[in-house]
């Protein structure tokens, strides 16, 4: 039987990766179709809700926008948080680790010329930013919301990873957010996907 | 129920999505309004150094979008369905899309000349392409999700009226006829209308 959720975007991690891993956490089966940007998006992109990928077909809806996505697939594994404040505080987290993933892809898309300089502003925006992420932990070690993984973890595991590659020292002197980044690959379903996702570009 | 403190510059900005929901819900708020120079004292006392802020027992929630979920979810607005919700967060994803697009490519664009030509783009290809699929995403009565006006109703009416200021004339929605009765539903809900007649004007 088809798994009930299909997951369509590129042959990328980029923005379907939190949902994957979200997925991958919770052990929930998924179709996870990466289509072809020259042969196959041309035909797919007038059948989507706003003429963008990643989309999510579950019970003949399809649902578009990366968070949004990802929100759903949180709450139907239970990593969103849990109660109505956690899960607030979960969104508020992700909502802001759109800025530091603003950041860091401006590095990838920036002609040669300018990716230093786009270097310099994710050195410059970086710090403060985790200061603040590590104040706004909670207080369990290797979790950013409640005791237990959220899709804020994943998120952020997601976007550090990729931060880390820049400023490798950056979260020397964070020991809570230091610890997430052990937290979720212990889970074994991320492990497993880690280990076995295709390599791409990014 | 909690006391909610709202906090906000002296505008409608990011903070008016939280101030519909709250006028939709029917729930009470106080709604600060900040002077500029008082933002400097309370910025590295916010949980991101940004506005809108939502006080309540003792907790400190930022980001818009997920202010307006919290309250909106409280008071049933969210969406009904797992499914539903995830609608509903589509849309208001794609509203702040359409917002950053206007606030990037235009709004801050200095060379008068590439403004001119991003707005008649925006006005003539971008908005009717993107009104063309929110329109299939509506219901006929007017509803993005089930059939209750929901946060995403609100997030559509909220976006368009936070833009048209700044075009020539308001963005159309002539062929929409489904988006014109989301606004219609949106401008007809009782706390909403006694709220838009109510509300400070003010310059954004």
């Amino acid at each position: 039987m088809a798994p009930k959720y299909r997951l369509i975007y590129f042959n990328l991690r980029a923005r379907a990766e939190p949902t994957r891993l979200l997925f991958a956490a919770a052990g929930l089966q998924y179709e996870d179709v990466r289509i072809r940007r020259d042969t196959e998006w041309p035909a797919l992109k007038p059948n989507t809700p706003m003429g963008q990928v990643p989309v999510l077909e579950v019970d003949g809806v399809t649902i578009c926008q990366s968070n949004a996505i990802a929100r759903y697939v949180a709450k139907e594994t239970g990593l969103a948080g849990k109660t109505n404040l956690e899960q607030a505080q979960v969104d508020m987290l992700v909502d802001g680790m759109g800025d530091l993933r603003g950041k860091q892809a401006a590095i990838r898309k920036a002609s040669e010329d300018k990716k230093d300089q786009c270097k310099e502003e994710l050195a410059a925006f970086a710090p403060n930013f985790l200061r603040r992420y590590e104040e706004l932990s909670g207080p369990h070690a290797g979790h950013l919301v409640g005791d237990s993984l959220t899709w804020a973890d994943l998120e952020f595991y997601d976007v550090m990873a990729k931060v880390l590659m820049y400023l490798p020292g950056i979260l020397d002197n964070l020991p809570k957010l230091a610890k997430v980044m052990d937290t979720v690959p212990a889970n074994k379903g991320v492990a497993d996907w880690l280990a076995k996702r295709p390599e791409t570009p990014h | 129920m909690p006391s909610y403190k709202l906090t906000y510059f002296n505008g409608r900005g990011t903070a008016e999505i939280v101030r519909l929901v709250f006028a939709a819900a029917g729930t009470e708020y106080e709604d600060v309004r900040l002077e500029q120079d008082q933002w400097p004292e309370l910025k590295p006392n916010t949980p991101m150094g940004q506005l809108p802020i939502l006080e309540m027992d003792g907790t400190m929630l930022c980001q818009s979008n997920s202010i307006a979920r919290y309250i909106a979810k409280l008071a049933g607005l969210a969406g009904k369905t797992p499914l539903d919700q995830a609608r509903v967060d589509m849309v208001m994803d794609g509203m702040v899309d359409m917002g950053n697009k206007f606030a990037y490519e235009i709004y801050y664009e200095k060379d008068e000349d590439k403004k001119a030509e991003k707005k008649k783009d925006y006005v003539e290809k971008y908005v009717p392409q993107f009104f063309s699929s929110l329109n299939k995403l509506a219901s006929d009565g007017g509803y993005f999700a089930g059939d209750e006006l929901t946060l995403a109703d609100i997030a559509f009416y909220n976006m368009t009226t936070m833009v048209n200021p700044y075009l020539e004339q308001p963005l159309s929605l002539d062929g929409f006829p489904k988006l014109q009765k989301v606004e219609d539903n949106v401008t007809s809900n009782p706390g909403i209308a006694k709220w838009l007649k109510e509300r400070p004007e003010t310059p954004y």
